[in-house]
């Protein structure tokens, strides 16, 4: 496969991810900003913001909030600017793409840029777009072949997955409301009905383990490093292999996770926080032994 | 007859009440256009949640207005405490039934109206609950006079429903008028489904350690089935129907893939009447075999507790306030709207005196079935309804009018006129402290002038916001007794049984039926209140 298609389907991967955790996370943090005014809303927004690495100057209010995370399409961590790099890629990569595929993308784009998430109440848009991301991972899940360019897009979206519940994590929803927070957090990973299922109480240290640790949710850091592994795996099954540096990356994070100690509350810190480095070295890795490799000549200006 | 009601959020001048302010302001900015989207975006939300109740055969979502209805923190005290007075008195009442029996020895309330009331349930008596609660789950309906005094309508301890409508009233606003939250400070409603399981799991039987907790519910005929999954899915435990369980050694157990498992609290949203074939109902499908000998046994706690309807009946209400007295030695906080026992021949021959300024209704039923409206009434009704009454004074008790609030609601084209509306706060009693949800349904009658409030007929709900101003802690610590509530089983049950006798069906038409039977005197079916007290201004 050429590095370039290759390329383009770990990057939809990984832009589909996080428009769409984004989404969640700012309609859950919203909501908790609107219905919970314990936190000054200027905080609040400062919150979010920080964790999505963006510049929270002169952000103020629950709507200013929106529209800097719905963001424009130059930027590719805000909403808009995710969806549109994942329709360039997927338009770089449309012959292999299922129809399907590509129009659900699409018209969540189109729906951006009309503006639809800066009607009045963002929860409403945001729900559409919400509902057309959910389109395209369904839609590769039971039309996409299990070949090089699936494994390629599973690595890329669960090394965003990764990276995103770990940004959800350092908002410390827990923390700054400590009544309604442990849930807010919950649902911003679409997760609050698995964990109550538990049993478990809502509180801060066990929420965090479960999001961290917990074996059956596909979205617990541990399951998403099982699922990145098993996508390495995919790839050497198909010949694709690197030096065993990304396996041995992806695999030690799934292997500490799975085999840890109920960990105390600064473990489990210690551990998103690997968690994350991990992800980036295994993108670095995955870029370096498949996309760029050494030698690439690259004109520079 | 014509009395100005008490409007909830302006004065009569016009001008808004205190802390009504920045709501006002953010209505008059959006104006009725955009009023008018976002009651646009609210169906859309509303339908797209599936936040419906079953009326007949379809699912329909409970309108939800725009416009809450907010409740400032000297008015929630008032409230708080005194809901939670009334149900420790009515726990003690309770107690005292199925228990010794002292106060009706005292004379305090006459033994035939317990002994004669519909939900009075002998196979009870003698049964200890774990935790000395009954009305685990309580909905006491208020109202609000002309003078803006909240007076209680009527007591819910049996299945009092609407709750889960709370809370997704609050999550509805917030999505689709997120800027009518900014200059307030509102409590958050959402600990509700923790503080129920923790009152559930107090309930059990005292040597069990880890308590099993299950929904039991008629099933997903029923109109308030979307709260029975609500709460089962936010409390994370079982929603069991009957034929998911059964007794064997007075355990009740549960049927598993993993083979049978022990229940310890059943939160059970069916009728006392269908819960135990053995006991009750005999032709029940619903219910388990032998769950009333598990929960005499100790083995299981029954919530609410079987026989919890004789506390709120009609005609027990008017006694309520002597309870209060009797019980706890203090004075009642939230007034009774006055009512007329008419088995009493004094009070009856008061009445008949001047049946068209009263409002007689049946004592035992719910949802307005039966109610007569004397102001508006023929002669031909006034005559009918003095009829019924001397034939069966036992089941009939009168009212005088009542007007009670308005508050600015959204009608057609997003115009803001006053409706009606009454309240129904939630309280969760775990033994230890009983805790008032803060704020609670508010019920709204949508059409103007209309005295029937059903949803069927335009009825809808509020979000009910009460304020924050750092103030209000924790309730105060109470001993056991909170209130459940709910009434079931009427006379449109009754007519419906005699109706299936003559054409048998099946046992999947049974178990349908008896599910939309079951009446859960739902959030739903806003203000029975409504129905009783409203002139048409």
């Amino acid at each position: 496969m050429l590095s370039r298609i290759a390329e383009s389907f770990f990057w939809l991967g990984r832009y589909v991810e996080r428009a769409e955790a984004t989404a969640r996370l700012l309609s859950e943090h919203h909501q908790l900003l609107v219905e919970d005014r314990s936190v000054p809303e200027a905080m609040g927004c400062a919150l979010l913001l920080d964790a999505l690495t963006m510049p929270s100057a002169g952000v103020e209010t629950a709507q200013d909030l929106v529209r800097v995370v719905v963001g424009s399409e130059l930027d590719s961590s805000t909403i808009s600017g995710a969806v549109s790099a994942a329709r360039a890629n997927a338009r770089a990569v449309r012959d292999s793409l299922s129809q399907d595929t590509f129009e659900a993308l699409n018209s969540a784009h189109l729906a951006l840029s009309r503006g639809i998430a800066f009607t009045a109440s963002p929860g409403v848009a945001l729900h559409r777009v919400l509902e057309r991301l959910l389109v395209v991972n369904g839609v590769v899940d039971w039309t996409m072949p299990r070949d090089e360019a699936y494994h390629f897009m599973v690595l890329g979206r669960e090394l965003e997955r990764i990276d995103m519940v770990g940004r959800l994590l350092a908002i410390r929803h827990d923390e700054m409301w400590p009544s309604s927070g442990p849930a807010a957090a919950l649902r911003a990973a679409g997760a609050l009905s698995p964990y109550l299922r538990t049993g478990r109480p809502l509180n801060a240290i066990d929420v965090r383990r479960f999001l961290v640790l917990d074996a059956t949710f596909p979205r617990s850091m541990r399951s998403c490093a099982a699922d990145a592994e098993e996508a390495v795996r995919g790839l050497q099954r198909q010949g694709v292999s690197d030096s065993g540096s990304l396996l041995r990356e992806v695999g030690m994070l799934r292997s500490e996770l799975e085999y840890a100690r109920v960990p105390s509350p600064d473990d489990i810190e210690q551990f998103i926080d690997e968690a994350r480095q991990a992800s980036v070295r295994a993108s670095d890795e995955v870029n370096r032994a498949f996309f760029r490799q050494h030698g690439t000549i690259v004109w520079s200006h | 007859m014509s009395v100005t009601p008490f409007d909830e959020m302006l004065l009569p001048d016009g001008r808004p009440r205190d802390g009504h302010e920045g709501m006002h302001e953010t209505l008059a900015e959006l104006g009725s256009s955009g009023l008018a989207e976002r009651a646009r975006q609210r169906d859309a939300y509303l339908d797209r949640h599936g936040i419906t109740f079953t009326l007949g055969e379809r699912e329909r979502p409970l309108p939800m207005d725009l416009v809450p209805r907010l409740l400032t923190p000297p008015e929630w005290k008032h409230i708080e405490a005194g809901v939670i007075q009334r149900l420790r008195a009515l726990e003690a009442f309770l107690a005292d039934v199925y228990g010794p029996g002292i106060a009706l020895k005292d004379g305090l309330i006459p033994r035939r109206l317990v002994t004669t009331s519909t939900h009075f349930h002998r196979q009870a008596w003698g049964i200890e609950t774990p935790n000395n609660v009954r009305i685990h789950v309580s909905g006491i309906d208020l109202i609000r006079d002309e003078s803006g005094d909240f007076r209680v309508l009527e007591d819910n301890l049996r299945n009092p429903s609407g709750v889960s409508y709370v809370l997704e009233n609050r999550r509805t606003l917030a999505h689709v008028l997120p800027e009518i939250f900014t200059h307030h400070r509102v409590r958050a409603v959402n600990e509700y489904p923790e503080r129920l399981l923790d009152a559930l799991k107090a309930a059990a039987p005292p040597d069990i350690k880890v308590p099993t907790v299950v929904v039991l519910t008629p099933g997903v005929h029923n109109s308030a089935h979307y709260e029975h999954a609500f709460l089962a899915r936010h409390m994370g435990v079982e929603l069991v129907e009957g034929r998911d369980l059964y007794c064997r050694d007075s355990t009740v157990w549960m049927r598993t893939t993993s083979g049978p498992e022990p229940v310890h609290v059943i939160y059970r949203r069916i009728d006392d009447d269908f819960l135990d074939p053995v006991h009750l109902l005999p032709d029940s499908v619903l219910g388990i075999p032998g769950v009333v000998n598990a929960a005499r046994a100790g083995r299981v706690t029954i919530a609410n507790a079987i026989g919890n309807g004789v506390a709120d009946d009609k005609a027990v209400y008017p006694y309520v306030p002597a309870f209060i007295r009797y019980y706890l030695n203090e004075e009642p906080i939230l007034p009774n709207v006055d009512t007329f026992d008419l088995s009493d021949a004094d009070q009856r021959e008061w009445v008949l005196g001047r049946l068209d300024r009263m409002v007689v209704k049946p004592s035992d039923a719910s949802g307005g079935y039966g109610l007569m409206m004397g102001p508006w009434a023929s002669d031909e009704q006034l005559a009918l309804t003095k009829a019924a009454v001397l034939q069966n004074s036992r089941g009939w008790i009168a009212q005088p009018v009542v007007t009670f609030s308005t508050c600015p609601t959204v009608v057609k084209e997003g115009r803001i006129a006053p409706r009606h509306v009454d309240l129904r706060p939630f309280a969760v009693n775990d033994g230890t402290n009983v805790f008032v949800l803060p704020g609670g349904l508010s019920r709204v009658a949508l059409p103007e002038g209309s005295l029937v409030v059903n949803s069927s007929q335009g009825g809808g709900s509020k979000d009910t916001w009460v304020i924050d101003d750092g103030t209000l802690d924790e309730a105060p610590p109470e001993s056991a007794s909170p209130e459940p509530a709910e009434r079931s089983l009427s006379h449109a049950v009754a007519a419906n049984f005699s109706k299936r006798y003559n054409s048998p069906t099946s046992h999947e038409d049974r178990m349908v039926q008896q599910q939309r039977q079951q009446q859960q005197q739902s959030g739903p079916s806003p203000a029975r209140g409504t129905d009783e007290g409203e002139p048409p201004c």
